[in-house]
């Protein structure tokens, strides 16, 4: 079963001891193997996108090449990262060239300030559905370790435009793969209209959170009505209503969201 | 003694019934609260005569009793019933005896597999046992065939098929007939040169052996290229089935090796991806046919053949039909193995059409890329183990079907014994974007008659009944019944963990029930 979408080998911003420059192998294959498999959520030139950005000094989840071998080999299941498919040594190799050469790229560094961020993020009510190191409405995504597993160009669409940005699920809940806070509108028998995001789902029966996070379950067989409405978000948007440096010191903040508790 | 060992015999009429003899299996019509073999009949038709339940009272099924397995790992298992026991398999190659009464444990019996053992290309299942006389068979992942005392447990003798270093091994229910027990082996994603074997029940001595791929000289080797049939693949990792009025069994096997690059085995690749029609007395293979030649997406061909009669242009033939997990229905003449029709029964985007001798043209475009390729079907195939089912009372044949897309990926390929063997891969497309359905199909043709949609792309096999039912699960926990007639859903229980597994039925003191399994138990359903 190759299931599983997000790729999640961590990275850390913090500076670290640059990569030993040991590979003088050609990066070229490596990039090609790199660009079928594994830019769909690390992004092109693995500047990180649904999953982390790799172009880092050092990976936490693989601070050495033979780490990294292994998190390529095995995957990290419980995080949403699959193994995409079996290797060979040399290909293996090859990938581990490529992605290793990638911290030796410029950075690319978020140009916002976190503390600013930060502000921003209490001045936008993000807290009344989001929670951070424990604290905050349990709505929408907890985003304590959200630095941790998305990029900086995810993050920023995440807030701007948010219904282009759904998460696809990389829990098993409701699945791998699945759109995550899918907004699901619901005409019951009797005529009450439900508006809210799915929560689990199967052939016969779907359950849902309304905007108050009340929980609704639901027979399918008892509906009038079921509207997935794929290409929505509940949440609001914010493009236009923050300045570019607003959007980069959000960006710089969730970024800084790292917790490891 | 001698007396009182008559005068026992005499006072328990089941023993005189005890022996699951090979004419018991080919009637196995005849006593439909039993289940002799993998799939129901040496037709496989995965139809149960049974008709207590029915699409009137299916509403009020209720668990009876739940099995739970010891072992982690994914239960794929197909229950055989006979005489009062249930026989089901445990991951990774477990045999359990259940008082299907109760549901209490008669014996289990546990091979010692290496900790070093070699499982490349699924993961470590067992798919279920087979019964003859009074013995039990079963496959085991480290490649051996072990004969158990049907009563005890206790092993009458064990062989290993092939070497597990190479990658051989065994999930798959063997198949069992008057003198012979039938076993296919896995391991093409390991590049091994598949085979199936005849053993003697009584001695496990082997009888014939019947390879895949043909070497230099055989027919068909010159669909190969230099020592590329060594390491050819063709496993026959699933269950058959058998004519006894023709005395032939026909076998599905799969991929070439390696699976997602061809660039060095040009050619058909025979007998990959093919059917092929044995005879059980030596092995020697009347015919073949195949749907898929040079495979480059891992569409294996060990799909349930399913046999029947039907009338195709106003004659009436003997036929089989499979749900192919490259997405098309064939049906042949099953005396000839003549083509008579193919027709799409799932999405896919790889062939033109299928010709009148049954050869696929391909599309431009779709093979395994460096940078990956989107088609359809998926990695794991429109169908894949999980068995259909064909009514008699209906014609319909009842299919499981995965609509799904992969990006395929071609590797490079590099060889050593005992590793894996395959040159790329796949990322399936999966979430919203895939869907499945169980599809009611015009057997002789392949027509859709009805679907019931699910939610995500099924790894359940079907079982169709008198009752005018079809049963099936989903990955999402849900077991369910459908009218056979209609597809109209009429009875659903969420059972807590993925379904994937064969459902089955039988009785007891007068009783039907329906068995399935899903997550880490086994449940049976009946009647309150």
């Amino acid at each position: 079963m190759m299931l599983g979408i997000l790729l999640i080998v961590v990275s850390i911003a913090a500076p670290g001891p640059a990569a030993p420059q040991t590979s003088t192998m050609d990066t070229a294959p490596g990039k090609k193997l790199f660009d079928g498999m594994c830019a769909r959520c690390h992004g092109i030139d693995g500047t990180g996108d649904e999953g982390p950005s790799l172009n880092h000094p050092t990976l936490t989840r693989a601070p050495d090449a033979d780490a990294l071998r292994a998190v390529i080999r095995d995957g990290i299941p419980d995080r949403g990262m699959p193994r995409v498919r079996r290797l060979t040594e040399n290909e293996l190799d090859q990938l581990v060239a490529y992605v290793r050469s990638l911290g030796r790229t410029a950075t690319a560094a978020t140009r916002g300030n976190a503390e600013r961020g930060r502000v921003i993020y209490d001045k936008l009510a993000c807290a009344s559905c989001h929670i951070v190191s424990g604290q905050g409405g349990s709505f929408g995504p907890d985003l304590s370790e959200i630095g941790v597993s998305r990029g900086a160009a995810y993050l920023r669409q995440s807030f701007l435009g948010p219904a282009e940005a759904l998460p696809r699920g990389s829990s098993p809940v409701p699945g791998r793969g699945f759109t995550e806070y899918l907004p699901v509108r619901i005409v019951t028998a009797d005529g009450r209209e439900v508006r809210g995001v799915r929560i689990n789902e199967d052939p016969f029966t779907i359950q849902l959170r309304d905007v108050g996070n009340r929980l609704h379950s639901f027979r399918k067989s008892d509906l009038k009505d079921l509207e997935k409405e794929f290409g929505k978000s509940l949440m609001p948007g914010f493009r236009g209503r923050l300045t570019d440096a607003e959007v980069e010191d959000l960006v710089a903040y969730l970024s800084s969201l790292r917790d490891a508790r | 003694m001698r007396l009182a060992l008559l005068f026992a015999i005499a006072l328990s009429p089941l023993n005189l019934f005890a022996q699951v003899a090979p004419p018991r299996i080919a009637a196995a019509e005849s006593e439909p609260a039993n289940w002799l073999t993998y799939s129901g009949n040496y037709q496989s038709h995965r139809f149960s005569p049974l008709k207590q339940i029915t699409r009137e009272n299916v509403a009020r099924l209720t668990p009876a009793w739940i099995y739970q397995v010891r072992r982690t790992g994914i239960v794929e298992t197909s229950p055989i019933v006979a005489d009062g026991v249930m026989y089901i398999t445990e991951p990774p190659s477990t045999v359990t005896a259940l008082d299907v009464r109760s549901g209490r444990p008669l014996w289990t019996y546990s091979p010692t597999i290496p900790t070093d053992v070699i499982v490349i290309g699924s993961p470590p299942v067992n798919r279920g046992v087979a019964i003859l006389d009074d013995t039990v068979f079963v496959g085991t992942v480290h490649g051996h065939l072990i004969a158990l005392d049907a009563k005890s447990g206790a092993v009458r003798w064990n062989i290993a098929v092939d070497d597990n270093k190479f990658g051989y091994y065994v999930t798959s229910a063997p198949l069992a007939l008057a003198g012979r027990i039938i076993v296919g082996v896995s391991g093409a994603e390991a590049g091994i040169r598949g085979f199936l074997d005849a053993y003697d029940p009584k001695t496990g001595a082997r009888v014939w052996r019947t390879h895949t791929i043909p070497a230099p000289g055989e027919a068909g080797a010159d669909t190969w290229s230099g020592d590329s049939w060594k390491t050819g693949g063709g496993s026959a990792w699933l269950t058959g089935s058998y004519d006894p009025a023709l005395n032939l069994v026909y076998w599905g096997t799969g991929n070439p090796g390696p699976d997602w690059n061809g660039d060095l085995r040009p050619g058909d690749n025979l007998y990959t991806c093919s059917l092929i029609a044995l005879s059980p007395v030596d092995g020697k293979m009347k015919w073949h046919f195949q749907f898929t030649p040079h495979d480059i997406h891992d569409w294996d061909a060990n799909e349930i053949p399913v046999l029947f009669d039907g009338t195709i242009n106003g004659r009436a033939r003997k036929l089989v039909a499979m749900a192919n997990r490259n997405a098309f229905y064939y049906v042949l003449d099953r005396e000839t193995g003549e083509f008579l029709s193919a027709l799409p029964y799932a999405k896919q985007t790889w062939a033109e059409r299928i010709d009148a001798k049954g050869r696929p043209i391909r599309r431009p475009d779709t093979a395994p890329t460096l940078e990956g390729t989107l088609v359809f079907p998926n990695i794991q195939g429109a169908s894949n183990w999980p068995s259909p089912s064909y009514s008699p009372q209906t014609k319909l044949f009842y299919q499981a079907t995965r609509e799904m897309g992969t990006y395929f990926f071609k590797g490079e390929p590099s060889y050593k014994p005992g590793e894996a063997f395959v040159a790329g891969g796949g990322r399936a497309v999966n979430g919203d974007d895939a869907w499945g359905a169980v599809r009611a199909l015009e057997s002789t043709t392949g027509k859709l008659k009805w679907e019931f949609k699910l939610l995500t792309p099924p790894m359940s096999g079907v079982l169709s009944t008198a009752g005018g039912l079809v049963f099936g699960g989903t990955d999402e926990g849900n077991f369910f019944a459908l009218d056979a007639e209609t597809g109209r859903p009429l009875w659903d229980l969420q059972l807590g963990g993925a379904v994937r597994a064969n459902p089955m039925s039988f009785a007891v003191d007068g009783k039907q029930y329906v068995a399935i399994a899903a997550g880490y138990s086994l449940f049976v359903f009946g009647l309150p």
